[in-house]
């Protein structure tokens, strides 16, 4: 049988390649006449792409190449790169120089003349998010509006340069400078809102950043306000952490588990400066901060995160105040959208934090130690239901929270909806309404104003310049 | 606290156990951020490599969103391959996130495929914004054009033989008959669009100058203005006319694109809309990377007829 099949295989392989009886003259003429027209076609084509590749080449080489991310290996030098100018710039790299470049007149403006694509060495990007405020006047007088002393105003709530870029091959840095009109007296003031630098090769997928850093506790406590899902933070996190964003000076250390899901562990020590929730500020007594936080990737269905964090310090009365989060996020994105259709997210804050008490009707007043156990959280919604055209650039949202007030008596709720317009990635509206109901007047009866009910009406204007700005999840 | 503080370190220490079983695979771990991209590296991986692409074939691989799950795949990665030219800029936020220093740039896990390769479309005059979302370096769309693929593999060549010097031999060879295939290709594809050197085309997003260039091609209009930013009625109108006066008859459209806009522009041209693979997985039939030029030519050629 074995034999046969060779047979076959071999009669198979000759029979083609032996000239056909059949085939005359004529016939093969026309094949050849054929073949050599399919030649000179072939032939004329390719002329034809390499003359435009070599006008192509022509239009390169009349320009610098940018500078692209090189491997660690020999780099020539660009074809048509501009010469260098001065006479270091011909010298081998790490030689000394010689007497003959010590007397040599530098070229003043050398770094301008071959500046090129990534020759700043390091990036800048800058936002201006400008918010507007209407309420009552009432709570205008008692400064009880979301954006306290600042109602019914239109003020720069966060100018922000951001400067960063590698430090060198083992860290990377951040600095940010932030100017904003924080209070009723008009002034901008201007601080150093993040200065930090990331060192990139530790080994076990760790990560290590030092400096004053966004402390990444939960959902949207570190992220810059413009980056907010509404124009407001939750009001869950405003009463447990402030107005200002959760950041804080020390060091932090991240873990990315290699598994194949997202698994990632983050630790920190810090001084404790947030004076809404600790304010000890010393290391002595620090504020420590920890994150659990996962994420599966549901393809069709969507993807969700979850995560847990816990941050434990102590408050200026030297006492000791802990807050525990959960956070969850949903993001759903049919086939072939570039956005979710919808994002559903929430988060929920306990925390037990002591307290110095003193009974104003005992005979006399002593102070007590008290432990204030307190919780909020907050949901929202945001959908954006136009895959293409004008409408796509549209998305509308709502957000409810609920919360007690961390150390006095009280709570308070509120609603959000809001419209979103953002005519490209650079630029973005947005519009909002918030009702916020109070069972106290805590903190909010300065003037003798009273802000238990509020209604508010936002506006806010976003804008970037500078790099395209990423879409995390 | 002490409970909560011991489960997490034993929850820990288990992912830890686990994690070293993971690291233990043999295959060289390549992540890239194109499909496209990651059919040149198992072309010249072969059996040597796992590779997996970031974004989906069908996606636009401009604007990605950064999910957790992208850090987790790059993560666990021996070499990252990226397009360059600002295409796909959101992998820097994916690296940062993925805290895995043989991929950071300048690592030898890193390449940037898009190095040496003759750039199309590189402004010569200052660019901002006004013009939309512009690529400062040039057209990103290298890989859609098969006479990029000589130097794109040979970056990829370079990255793999840095990583696994021993197989360098292997890679070599495997790209050579990657590209003895793909010239054989090539002949196939220049003779099937010859009949039509110098049509006029229109395109949705401006992301085929170089298979156009290669092919004798040309690109008269983009339904898309300015790159990221919607068209305005006026410029469809303008469009609709040019393609009137100047009889153009095709639409190159993308998965990803509009395509409702598309077909009533060329509704209202006269004109008809072609899908073509904008990246391999793009659509059906585009499995790998010569089968993807192979159904772009044939669409072409096709609609052209």
């Amino acid at each position: 049988m074995r034999a046969f099949v060779a047979l076959t295989l071999v009669l198979g392989l000759l029979v083609p390649a032996a000239p056909a009886p059949a085939q005359d003259a004529e016939a093969l003429r026309r094949e050849m006449e054929q073949m050599r027209k399919q030649f000179e076609a072939m032939q004329e084509q390719y002329k034809k792409t390499m003359d435009s590749m070599a006008e192509r080449l022509e239009r390169v080489e009349a320009r610098p190449q940018p500078a692209a991310a090189a491997p660690p290996v020999a780099v020539q030098p660009a074809p048509g790169a501009p010469p260098a100018t001065g006479v270091t710039a011909q010298r081998p790299p790490g030689s000394a120089p010689s007497p003959l470049d010590l007397i040599t007149p530098r070229q003043p403006f050398a770094l301008y003349e071959r500046r090129g694509p990534g020759q700043l060495l390091f990036d800048m990007g800058m936002v201006s998010d400008f918010v507007g405020n209407l309420t009552q006047r009432n709570v205008q007088k008692a400064e009880g509006g979301t954006f306290t002393g600042r109602e019914n105003r239109f003020f720069p709530r966060e100018v922000e340069v951001n400067l960063f870029g590698r430090i060198d091959p083992y860290a990377e840095g951040i600095i940010r400078f932030e100017f904003a009109q924080e209070s009723s007296d008009r002034e901008i003031s201007a601080t150093l809102a993040e200065a930090y630098l990331t060192l990139l090769t530790l080994p076990f997928g760790t990560k290590l950043s030092l400096g004053q850093v966004p402390v990444r506790f939960g959902l949207l406590s570190h992220l810059h306000r413009e980056a907010l899902p509404q124009t407001d933070a939750p009001n869950v996190l405003t009463r447990f952490f402030g107005e200002e964003q959760f950041r804080e000076t020390g060091a932090e250390i991240s873990w990315v588990a290699p598994l194949p899901f997202y698994f990632e562990a983050l630790a920190g020590v810090f001084n404790g400066d947030n004076e809404t929730a600790f304010g000890r500020g010393s290391l002595r007594y620090p504020l420590v901060t920890g994150r659990l936080r996962t994420f599966f990737d549901l393809e069709d269905f969507g993807a969700i995160e979850l995560g847990g964090s816990i941050a434990n310090g102590q408050t200026p009365e030297q006492l000791n105040d802990q807050i525990i989060g959960f956070h969850t996020k949903y993001k759903y994105q049919p086939a072939g959208w570039q956005r979710a259709l919808f994002t559903i997210a929430g988060e929920f804050l306990y925390g037990i934090r002591q307290v110095n008490v003193t009974d104003p009707d005992a005979a006399s007043p002593v102070e007590q130690k008290r432990t204030r156990e307190r919780n909020g959280w907050y949901a929202y919604g945001e959908f954006r239901p136009f895959q293409h055209g004008p409408l796509s650039l549209w998305s509308a949202g709502v957000r409810y929270d609920r919360t007690q007030f961390p150390v006095n008596p009280g709570r308070e709720w509120a609603v959000e909806p809001y419209l979103s317009f953002m005519p490209s990635e650079f630029l973005r509206f947005r519009v909002g309404y918030k009702h916020t109901e109070r069972s106290h007047r805590d903190g909010v009866n300065l003037n003798e104003g009273s802000a238990r009910t509020v209604d508010e009406l936002f506006f806010q204007t976003t804008f970037f310049l500078g790099a395209h700005p990423s879409h995390p999840f | 606290m002490r409970a909560a503080i011991q489960a997490l370190s034993s929850s820990l220490l288990v992912l830890g156990l686990f994690a070293g079983d993971v690291e233990a695979a043999n295959k060289i771990g390549v992540i890239t951020t194109t499909t496209d991209l990651k059919a040149l590296t198992e072309a010249i991986g072969g059996e040597l490599v796992e590779v997996e692409a970031l974004a989906r074939g069908s996606q636009n691989a401009h604007d990605l969103e950064v999910r957790p799950s992208l850090m987790a795949k790059v993560r666990r990665a021996d070499l990252l391959v990226v397009n360059g030219l600002e295409l796909d800029q959101w992998v820097e936020v994916v690296v940062q996130g993925a805290n895995n220093p043989k991929v950071i740039g300048g690592a030898p896990g890193r390449v940037d495929a898009s190095a040496g390769i003759l750039v199309l479309e590189a402004p010569k005059t200052r660019v901002d914004r006004s013009m939309g979302d512009v690529h400062p370096l040039g057209n990103p769309h290298y890989t859609v054009d098969p006479g990029m693929a000589p130097a794109t593999t040979a970056n990829i060549l370079e990255a793999l033989a840095r990583v696994a010097p021993q197989h360098r031999a292997v890679f070599e060879r495997n790209r050579r008959e990657f590209l003895g295939r793909l010239d054989q290709a090539m002949a196939r594809w220049t003779v099937a669009l010859a009949p039509f050197q110098g049509a006029k085309v229109i395109v949705d997003h401006n992301m085929w100058p170089y298979f156009l260039t290669r092919f004798g091609l040309v690109q008269a209009g983009s339904i898309e203005e300015r790159p990221g930013i919607p068209p305005t009625p006026g410029h469809i109108t303008k469009l609709i006319a040019l393609m009137k006066e100047e009889k153009i008859k095709v639409i190159l459209i993308v998965p990803w694109g509009d395509r409702k806009l598309a077909e009533r522009v060329a509704q209202d041209a006269g004109a008809k809309t072609v899908l073509v693979a904008s990246a391999v997985g793009a659509v059906k039939g585009a499995n790998t990377y010569v089968d993807t030029i192979d159904y772009n030519v044939k669409a072409l050629a096709q609609a052209l007829r």
